[in-house]
This record gives structure tokens, C-alpha cells and sequence, in this order.
């Protein structure tokens, strides 16, 4: 194969207490590709993914079983959660930015990691910004507070941000589901152009951006993957009934 | 006709109504006023409380009674004292704070052995030093036999100062502080300006006894200025007027010969406008008259003069000082143990039964009486520990006291910051406490510092405790055992003691001033806070 898979996972079960969220989870997400989590509400994709960088750790009452390995070492084990989470960064849900400035927005990730240099820090929050196609709108007020921001430009601060600590893979949380379409569609593009570099997972509700943005679907139900393959043959010719009943938008 | 005017409104327009929604309008009306109502009542109660102490603490307003009537009299008249010599002014150090004086007073203030205290009458701290010039014949023997008896020449030379000459005198009081001198009246023009001249107040109202003879049950104890005037103008005819006996009054004018004082003593309701002098010499009775004074009651020297006699003297610069080291060390202890109890409480310990009791400790604690407080700090850091009663009991028993608050509130701030500025924070790689110190502290400084401004409130408004741990005396704080006051325990003292009202209201005031001051400052803060956390 061409592309190596960056995060392996074999036999993934998790359990919030007593309730088993994820069963047998068995998945392969390969370098630079996206990769789009689909199901239905409740149907465990998000914690899949917060699973990748270890943000279960948080909740007391998970407990997980099975192996996921990045880069060929298991995150449990072998990797630092400081480290891991540096590597997979992630996205949230509702944009985040933190309570200070543009600029020590940016900047928190890599002074946390110890970079203290000024003009490290101002190339990091340029070259940063401007990935994340920010660059234009914010660079005559890098030190107005981030929350005076609209919406869109906010996740992509937070995009930007993930990017400033040189991650190598960005999980997404639906991170379009709190904006416009206009906003939406910027995020995508810039989806497009961050795969060249990054491997993506993302959740999404939206069954056309799925389609839009990813090479790769995984259609989650009920705490198990009901289907995984390329987008074009989840969306146009599933092989389970479940996935095209639900991609067709009779339950979900 | 204007385009308004012409619109074709239907003459009544008919609103469609029901029973039921005219019912509810009106309820609605009811409870609006009522509401309305209470509102501009709190307010005015709340605007009326506060104007009264701070008109109460900034102006006194209060009769004060005087053994001798108002009329300050810049020259003193020797002539009570049979002899042909020019009039006396008394002259004061420019800095010295009083008027005017009673004759009694500056006898006093020229013939004790001991120093006087010029506190007594302006409530000044500042020692009394006479001057006299001997050489000048006649004229200071005058001065020297109205000022003194006899029997008291002794004691005086211990205390006066001599002086070479009149101009001598006038450089001697205008260069020392707290003197008393006096000059011929011809010597005191063009007086420099380190000197001023002291009033010298004299006049008496004797009166016939009958006019202060208890009948019904009612008695003539003393009289207003501006009825001692009305009485010597003749506009006051009978005593019955100003709050007296039915007698008429019969206005005695006074004679050089003594022939004035024969007829006070033989006439019924007879009064008499004369001299101390005279008063003293005969033995006569006199009509206290009280003055109304007003003034500005919180002045700068107030504030910036130390206190002394308790503090019926002097000002209170001491006592804010220690009111500010209080908060002072009150906030450096209680903010950082609070602060990091509330981050334990939010962010690490589970949130469980323990954690329940905690909280419900805490909130206990939060209510409890200061004095309980006090009572613990008086057994546990003055007694057991052998602290002592000062400084670094009271604090620490102040800072037991506002931890609980300020617990709480950081409690609250901490939970209201978003979690997902924590999980942000965490996927980047961050630890826990990098997150906590960068993200979740400034976020939450705002509500923290409301804490501590609450704190500062208590600590300032704190007397129970202090009562029991700081002691009281007013000398600035020295040392963590000294004893102190601050200003709530001042207040108390100076009212409980019953030592000046005046200064009681005044005391109020700045403490209303600083709570004030504190509550606008947090607000500029907070503000300057958020404005950088961009909320």
C-alpha cells in the first residue's frame, strides 16, 4: 500500500459505567486522508473519536478495552498523553477559543510546550493563521480578545490553534454544526486543503459534507461500525441496508 | 391638512375585550405599581440612610454650652478691673485651630503648673505654650491680675514663658507651635500672618435668682444665644418667653460705680449684661447660654492628624492605616489558601459525599457571628497559641472568618468557566495544572475577585472580632502583637465610650467613603479583567 494507516484499532469496546458505548471497534484511518464519522445521535462516533486522543481520560467512569495504535505504538501504553495529544489534536464541536487574545490564543499551545522565543511564537501564530486562511481578517488585531470574533472565524482560530502545536493528525468534532452555511463552507475548503498536509477525522451530521469532504466513511450505529469503505461506495452503493436507509434519510 | 391629520381614524376606535382580559390588565396594573412602589421606597430609604450618615459625618451641628455668651470680642477690656489701661488682644500660632475662647479657658490655659492641651477646646493634640512680657509696667500687671489670682503668681512663672519685648512676642507665637501670647491692642495691627488673634469670650447674663427658681416643676436651666440677644435687646419681655417663669424682664444697664449691682440683687427678674470679671468678683448667678455651632465635621486634619486621648482628640490617620494593614494581610493570607481550596474543591477532589460536607461546612461557617469568630480567635490564637491580643491575631481570626466567602465565590467562578475551555486547553497537550493557571484562573478572576471585594467589605465592617483580638489602642500598628485599632472598632469605642459624636459620624463617614471607594475600585478592576479575557 501507498499510504500507511496512522491510527490502528483493534477490538475497541468502551463502557460508561455500566452502559457499553462502543463495541468491537475495528478501524484503520489512513495518512492524509479524511476520514468522516457518520450515525445517527447517541451512536458513539464522538466518543470514538475523543477516544484517538485519549479525552475519555477526563471521565471518571470509562473504562476502555481493545488497543489503538498511532504511528505503530498503542496511546495507552506507549505514549505520553502529553505527547499523544500534541500529535492528535483536536476540534470541538462548538468553537472555543480561550478568554485572552488572537495572538495568545495561538500561542498557548506552543508556550505550554515550552516555547518562550518571541519570534518563534510570531512566526508559529502567522504561519498558523494562515493555514487556517485567518491570517487576512485578524492580522491587524492579533491582540483583540478572540471572543469578539464571528463564529466562523472562531473555529478557525481553534483550527489554527490545533495547528500551532505541528500535530500530525486533527480529529474534528462536527465542527461546522454551530455555523452558517458561508462559514461552513470556508471550514470545508480549508478541510481540502489540510488533508495535503494532515490526517483528518472528522464527525459529521451532514450527510452531503461527508460526501463533499472525505475519501474515507465510516457509518457508526449503535455503538458499532456498520460500515467502513471509500465515500463514493458508502454513499452510492452501501452494502449494508442499515447504511443506505439512513444515508437515503429514513431514520437518524 | 397635514398628512397625519388626515388619515381617517373612526372616531372610537372599538378594542375587542373580554371580562376576563380586563381582569388580568388590571391585576396586571395592581402589581405594577405595587412593584413600582417598593422600588422608590427601597431606594429612598437606601438614599436617606446614606445621606444621613454622610451629612451627620461630614457637618456637626450642635449646641454647645458656653458659661458666657457669644459675642467674641477680639479686644479685652481691662476696665472691669478698675484701672485706666489700654485694651489686650490675645494672639495664637496661625496653625492653632480655635476662635474664639471662654475667659475661663485662658485663665485656665495661663495658670495650671502643668502644660494644657489645646485639645481641650479644639480638640487639637497640641500643647499650650504662654508667653508673657514682664517689663511692660502696668499694663502687664493688668493682664497678669485678670488672668491670674493671686495666690497662683508662683505657679505661672514655672509656666510662662518671658519674652523680651512686644515684637519679641509676636515673632515667639507666630515661630512656636501651640502659642499663647497677648499685646496691647495698639501693638496688634498689621499682625504678621503666622500669628492670629484669639476671641475672647466674656460677656456674662447674670440674673436676679428668681429667675432660675424651680416652679411647677420647671426651671430656667439655660438659654439660646439668640435668645440671650432678643432678652438684651428688650424684645423679650417676659422669662415665660424664652421657657421661664412668669416674670417680667427688667434689663439692668451696666454702670462702673457697682451701683448696676445692687439693683440685679434687689429686682425680681432683673438681668444684667456684664463681665466675667464682675461675675467672679460678686458672686453673682449667671444664665448659661448655649451656642449653636456648625462646621465642617470630617475635615483633612481629621484624616491626617493622629489620634490622641482616646481619640477624643486629633484624627484618625493611625486608624486608617491600620484599617489598611488589616485588609491588607487579611487578603495575602485568606486569598491564596481560599483560592486554592476552591481549585481543590472544583477541579481534583471527587464530587461526592465528603465533597457535600464540605461545601455544606463551608457555607456553615459562612454564617456564623463574627463574635463566635471572635470568641475562637481569642481562645485558640491569643490564648493557645499565646499570640497575645494584636495584630497577627486579629488577622488571622479575620482571615478564618472570611475564607468561607471567599471559598465560595471562587467555588462558583471556578464552576462557571466553560469546560470546554478546560477540554481546549487538554487537547493540546496542556497538563492540568498549565490548564488550571492559564485558562481556568483568568477566566475565573473576575468572580474571584468579587470574593475578595467581599472579603475587604467584612474586614472592613469587622468589629465583634476585633473587639475580642486587636484590643485598642489607637497608636499605629508596630509590630504582628501590637494592639491596634481600626476604624469599626474605633467607631465603637468613641460611641460606646461616649467620647465625641461628632467624631462617631465622622468615623461612619470615611468608613461609608472607603467601602465605596473599595466597590468602585472592584469595579474598574473587574472591568479592566474582562476587557482583557475579551468577555
Amino acid at each position: 500500500m501507498a499510504v500507511e494507516n496512522k491510527i490502528n484499532v483493534n477490538d475497541l469496546n468502551l463502557h460508561y459505567g455500566d452502559f457499553q458505548a462502543l463495541y468491537d471497534i475495528n478501524i484503520g484511518i489512513k495518512e492524509k486522508e479524511v476520514t468522516a464519522l457518520i450515525g445517527p445521535s447517541g451512536c458513539g462516533k464522538s466518543t470514538f473519536l475523543r477516544t484517538l486522543n485519549r479525552m475519555n481520560d477526563l471521565i471518571d467512569i470509562v473504562k476502555i478495552d481493545g488497543d489503538i495504535h498511532y504511528d505503530d505504538k498503542n496511546i495507552y501504553s506507549q505514549w505520553d498523553v502529553i505527547e499523544l495529544r500534541k500529535k492528535v489534536g483536536m476540534v470541538f464541536q462548538k468553537p472555543n477559543p480561550f478568554p485572552m487574545s488572537i495572538y495568545d490564543n495561538i500561542a498557548y499551545g506552543p508556550r505550554t510546550h515550552g516555547v518562550k522565543n518571541k519570534s518563534i511564537l510570531t512566526d508559529i501564530v502567522e504561519r498558523s493563521l494562515e493555514q487556517a486562511s485567518l491570517w487576512d481578517e485578524v492580522k491587524d488585531r492579533l491582540h483583540k480578545p478572540a471572543l469578539g470574533l464571528s463564529g466562523g472565524q472562531q473555529q478557525r482560530l481553534c483550527i489554527a490553534r490545533v495547528l500551532a502545536v505541528e500535530p500530525d493528525v486533527v480529529l474534528m468534532d462536527e465542527p461546522t454544526s454551530a455555523l452558517d452555511p458561508i462559514s461552513t463552507s470556508r471550514i470545508e475548503d480549508l478541510i481540502d486543503e489540510l488533508k495535503k498536509s494532515y490526517t483528518i477525522v472528522i464527525v459529521t451530521h451532514n450527510m452531503q459534507q461527508a460526501g463533499r469532504i472525505s475519501d474515507k466513511t465510516a457509518f457508526f450505529l449503535h455503538g458499532k461500525i456498520e460500515e467502513f469503505g471509500p465515500t463514493d461506495e458508502i454513499f452510492f452503493n452501501p452494502a449494508s441496508p442499515k447504511t443506505e436507509e439512513y444515508i437515503s434519510g429514513k431514520f437518524g | 391638512m397635514t398628512s397625519t391629520g388626515s388619515i381617517n381614524l373612526p372616531a372610537e376606535e372599538k378594542i375587542i375585550s373580554s371580562p376576563h382580559s380586563r381582569k388580568i390588565r388590571l391585576q396586571e396594573r395592581i402589581a405594577k405599581s405595587l412593584i413600582w412602589f417598593l422600588a422608590v421606597l427601597t431606594i429612598a430609604i437606601l438614599a436617606w440612610i446614606v445621606g444621613y450618615l454622610m451629612v451627620k459625618g461630614l457637618r456637626y451641628n450642635n449646641n454647645v454650652p458656653y458659661d458666657v455668651t457669644p459675642y467674641a470680642e477680639t479686644r479685652l477690656s481691662l476696665d472691669a478691673f478698675g484701672e485706666d489701661v489700654e485694651d489686650v488682644v490675645f494672639i495664637i500660632h496661625h496653625k492653632t485651630r480655635s476662635e474664639d475662647i471662654p475667659v475661663a479657658g485662658l485663665r485656665k490655659l495661663y495658670n495650671k503648673t502643668r502644660p494644657e492641651n489645646w485639645g481641650f477646646y479644639n480638640q487639637q493634640n497640641l500643647r499650650v505654650v504662654p508667653l508673657a512680657y514682664e517689663g511692660a509696667g502696668a499694663f502687664s500687671a493688668a493682664v497678669k491680675d485678670f488672668i491670674l489670682t493671686a495666690d497662683d503668681l508662683d505657679d505661672y512663672k514655672k509656666n510662662v514663658q518671658e519674652v523680651d519685648s512686644w515684637q519679641d512676642m509676636i515673632e515667639q507665637v507666630g515661630s512656636t507651635a501651640g502659642a499663647l501670647g497677648f499685646l496691647p491692642a495698639s501693638e496688634a495691627e498689621n499682625l504678621p500672618k503666622t500669628v492670629k488673634v484669639l476671641g475672647v469670650r466674656r460677656t456674662s447674663v447674670a440674673v436676679h435668682p428668681s429667675v432660675m427658681e424651680i416652679v411647677d416643676g420647671r426651671m430656667l436651666r439655660e438659654i439660646t444665644s439668640e435668645d440671650a440677644e432678643r432678652l438684651a435687646s428688650g424684645e423679650v419681655a417676659n422669662w415665660k418667653d424664652v421657657g421661664g417663669i412668669d416674670y417680667p424682664v427688667t434689663l439692668i444697664e451696666r454702670t462702673s460705680d457697682g451701683q448696676c449691682l445692687e439693683e440685679l440683687q434687689s429686682t425680681k427678674g432683673a438681668m444684667l449684661l456684664c463681665h466675667y470679671g464682675d461675675v467672679e468678683k460678686n458672686g453673682l448667678s449667671i444664665l448659661p447660654v448655649k451656642r449653636h455651632e456648625t462646621g465642617w465635621n470630617l475635615t483633612w486634619h481629621f484624616i491626617v492628624e493622629a489620634p490622641a486621648r482616646s481619640g477624643q482628640w486629633g484624627g484618625i490617620s493611625y486608624i486608617i492605616i491600620n484599617t489598611f494593614f488589616l485588609i491588607l494581610f487579611t487578603v495575602l493570607f485568606s486569598t491564596p489558601v481560599g483560592v486554592m481550596a476552591a481549585i481543590f474543591m472544583v477541579e481534583y477532589a471527587k464530587q461526592g459525599r465528603l465533597m457535600r460536607i464540605l461545601r455544606m461546612g463551608t457555607e456553615t461557617l459562612a454564617g456564623i457571628p463574627s463574635i463566635v469568630f471572635g470568641l475562637f480567635g481569642f481562645i485558640f490564637f491569643v490564648q493557645i497559641l499565646g499570640l497575645g491580643i494584636g495584630f497577627i491575631s486579629s488577622t488571622l481570626t479575620v482571615t478564618l472568618m472570611v475564607l468561607p466567602t471567599i471559598i465560595r465565590t471562587s467555588e462558583e467562578a471556578l464552576k462557571s468557566v466553560p469546560q470546554s475551555f478546560r477540554e481546549g486547553s487538554l487537547a493540546l497537550g496542556a497538563t492540568k495544572l498549565q490548564t488550571i493557571v492559564k485558562v481556568v484562573l483568568p477566566a475565573a478572576s473576575p468572580g474571584i475577585l468579587t470574593g475578595i471585594i467581599l472579603a475587604v467589605g467584612r474586614t472592613v465592617g469587622e468589629t465583634a472580632v476585633l473587639i475580642y483580638t486587636l484590643g485598642s489602642n489607637y497608636d499605629l500598628v508596630s509590630g504582628p502583637s501590637s494592639s491596634a485599632r481600626v476604624l469599626s472598632l474605633h467607631l465603637y469605642m468613641l460611641f460606646s465610650e461616649a467620647l465625641s459624636f461628632d467624631r462617631t459620624f465622622a468615623t461612619g463617614a470615611v468608613l461609608v467613603i472607603i467601602i465605596l471607594l473599595t466597590n468602585l475600585s472592584a469595579t474598574f478592576v473587574m472591568k479592566r479583567v474582562s476587557k482583557n479575557t475579551g468577555k
